[in-house]
């Protein structure tokens, strides 16, 4: 672990993450089965349909992919500086909402993509400046504000920024502040998914070459130590959540400028991604390569439980259910070494 | 006056409806947590709770004790899981206390689908009788949460055995060299904690809702979450901390009815959030976590 924290991560630790990540697949996939098996659907059409019925659209599989790899890294980055931050879900409504009014006002794409990232970077701000002056808890302060934003958007699309002509619908955003669609040798892509690679690779470039990114990752590991050998941790804690609110604040405008064009009033396109992007950092395990895969996987699951829910009638939940699963068996690394030591000693015995 | 102290009285009791499931739930996860285990699980559970009493309140046709029962059960089962695989497995407390959130959405809908076949709620279910109180009734599980968060407070702060669960939350192995059986403790810890969000789930499905519906926990779950850091780990705290978030909402609730404009209802809304943010941050003393807490311990 403290090698990993100098120079990056070896490729024998990918190997082992990737050994485990598939063996906690295998399991959830395998419990899904026996599941759908249970409640009376052909378990080999339903995971077939689960795993396989999002590519039909590869388009949309990776613009959803984008939101949640965006508060993926929302979560991610203050659990490397140990803070938990279960604020992406707010940070990715006000991203949103700031992005969709800077582009009704001012119709610049990138001034809109720009307050909407800043706006998430003030959130988590806030957010780890009461842990770190008035010492409250980052979960208290982040679930109240995850609320408080969901009804204050609400409130403002209802009421004052509501498209005349679809009540429930925002005014769009204008045709100029968008981010359009590109063609990939036939296939069409939304330009997002493209550009949060980029972030991707930004963040990473933050995180493992940067003095701030060591500062962040030292003091997650040890904040004793990381005194010791003169870094701040407190300064860690508020960039590293600044950085999370950023990228969630970034998610919510790649979905208004890059995806809807308008957030509906009940906030459906966006609600609860917040929230899966605690379980793709953490099926990522915590780095941004692994999560723009565990992202993509997720979204889906997501998708392809929709189409099993249309074509065999299942319930789409059967999808939240494999993806609880996974996680749980995610949390048992080192059940999985203490498995493979127990056979090794009984082999030296036998 | 006369109708300004009614309603003031009316808030009270509201109140002392909304705050029984963060209350139990931080009680819990205050017992779990100062042995050293942290279960963000508890939003799952209070689901699957809520799910398994009101499906034996239905089927029994409104036999509340064994609804009761089943909910308590059903909690204690999650925590069974989560205590193996927090302390024996060695895993990762955070993760997998995510995992069992996820799956238990999951399962609620399927169930719903499955018994039902609706998506969103279950028909409405018999409700534990309440207890009459002058003009205003309470549950009779209101009383058992302040009850149980009393209790709670003496077993951990003046008990031998509460300062023994308490030392392997603080330094483990020191608690080990002591003689206290630090992996049995948490387990145990963990699965009392789980019962008592199982608990809550009965609680929020069979006693307040009267049926169940797949949002019925709406974040409660990490609200008592929030409850435990804001009580310093104090049970009799915690009540006081419930009672604060539940007044508040109560007066949301009163203020959109009284309002009568549907739109402000969602402005209302919020009071309890920020309200208790602005509680939390201005009357705030710095709280001291468990320095063990989500550290697996391992025996050497």
């Amino acid at each position: 672990m403290i090698k990993s924290l100098i120079r990056g991560w070896r490729f024998s630790e990918y190997l082992t993450v990737a050994i485990e990540v598939s063996g906690s697949i295998a399991a959830g996939v395998g419990i899904a089965a026996l599941m759908l098996y249970l409640l009376g659907f052909d378990p080999g059409r339903g995971m077939a349909l689960l795993l396989g019925g999002g590519l039909t659209d590869p388009d949309y599989l990776l613009s959803r992919a984008t939101f949640i790899m965006m508060t993926g890294l929302a979560f991610s980055i203050p659990l490397l500086a140990g803070l938990f931050n279960i604020g992406g879900e707010g940070q990715m409504y006000l991203g949103g909402l700031v992005s969709l009014l800077t582009a009704i006002y001012t119709g610049n794409l990138l001034l809109a993509l720009l307050a909407g990232g800043i706006a998430g970077f003030a959130l988590g701000l806030l957010i780890a400046s009461l842990r770190v002056c008035r010492g409250v808890n980052e979960v208290i302060t982040a679930i109240m504000l995850n609320w408080t934003l969901y009804y204050i958007t609400i409130y403002l699309i209802t009421n004052t920024f509501y498209d005349p002509l679809a009540p429930h619908e925002s005014i769009k955003v204008p045709p100029q502040a968008r981010f359009g669609i590109m063609m990939l040798g036939g296939f069409k892509l939304h330009v997002i998914f493209p550009i949060a690679l980029i972030l991707i690779g930004l963040s990473y470039y933050i995180l493992y070459h940067t003095r701030l990114g060591f500062e962040i990752r030292a003091s997650g590991l040890s904040p004793k130590a990381a005194k010791y050998a003169g870094l701040n941790p407190k300064k860690a804690m508020l960039y590293s959540m600044g950085l999370g609110g950023f990228f969630a604040g970034l998610g919510g405008a790649f979905n208004v400028l890059g995806f809807t064009y308008y957030i509906d009033t009940l906030l459906t396109t966006m609600f609860g991604m917040g929230f899966d992007g605690i379980g793709v950092a953490l099926m990522g395990r915590n780095h941004p390569i692994g999560i723009v895969f565990s992202s993509i996987f997720f979204s889906m699951l997501i998708l392809g439980g929709q189409s099993m829910q249309m074509e065999l009638n299942a319930p789409k939940e059967v999808a939240d259910a494999l993806s609880g699963i996974i996680i749980i068996a995610l949390a048992l690394p080192q059940a999985y070494r203490m498995v493979i030591s127990y056979i090794r000693t009984k082999r030296m015995i036998g | 006056m006369n109708g300004l102290i009614e309603s003031a009285l009316d808030l009270i009791f509201l109140a002392f409806t909304s705050m029984v499931p963060l209350l139990l739930g931080a009680t819990g996860e205050i017992i779990t947590e100062k042995s050293g285990v942290v279960n963000i699980g508890i939003e799952g559970i209070f689901l699957l709770s809520a799910l398994t009493s009101t499906i034996v309140d239905y089927f029994t046709g409104g036999n509340i004790l064994a609804s009761i029962a089943i909910g308590v059960l059903t909690g204690t089962l999650i925590g069974l899981l989560h205590g193996l695989i927090s302390t024996y497995l060695r895993g990762d407390q955070i993760v997998a206390g995510v995992g069992v959130n996820v799956f238990a959405y999951g399962m609620a809908v399927i169930a719903l689908v499955t018994i039902w076949g609706t998506f969103g709620n279950s028909p409405t279910v018999p409700k534990i009788p309440k207890i009459k109180v002058g003009e205003y009734v309470v549950s009779p599980i209101f009383i058992l949460s302040i009850l149980i968060a009393v209790g709670a407070w003496y077993f951990l702060y003046r008990t031998g055995l509460g300062l023994r669960l308490r030392s392997c939350g603080e330094d483990p192995r020191a608690a080990e060299a002591m003689g206290v059986k630090v992996l049995r403790v948490r387990l145990l810890a963990t699965v009392l904690g789980a019962s008592l969000a199982g608990l809550d789930g009965a609680y929020l499905a069979i006693d307040w809702v009267g049926q169940f519906t797949k949002e019925i926990s709406a974040g409660r779950g990490f609200i008592a979450l929030a409850n435990v850091a804001f009580s310093n780990w104090n049970p009799l705290t915690a009540s006081a901390g419930a009672f604060i978030f539940g007044f508040f909402d109560a007066l949301a609730i009163h203020l959109s009815i009284v309002s009568l404009q549907p739109a402000l209802a969602y402005l209302f809304k919020i009071i309890p959030y920020v309200g208790t943010l602005a509680v939390v941050s201005v009357f705030f003393k710095r709280t001291r976590i468990p320095s063990a807490l989500g550290k697996p311990y391992i025996k050497e």
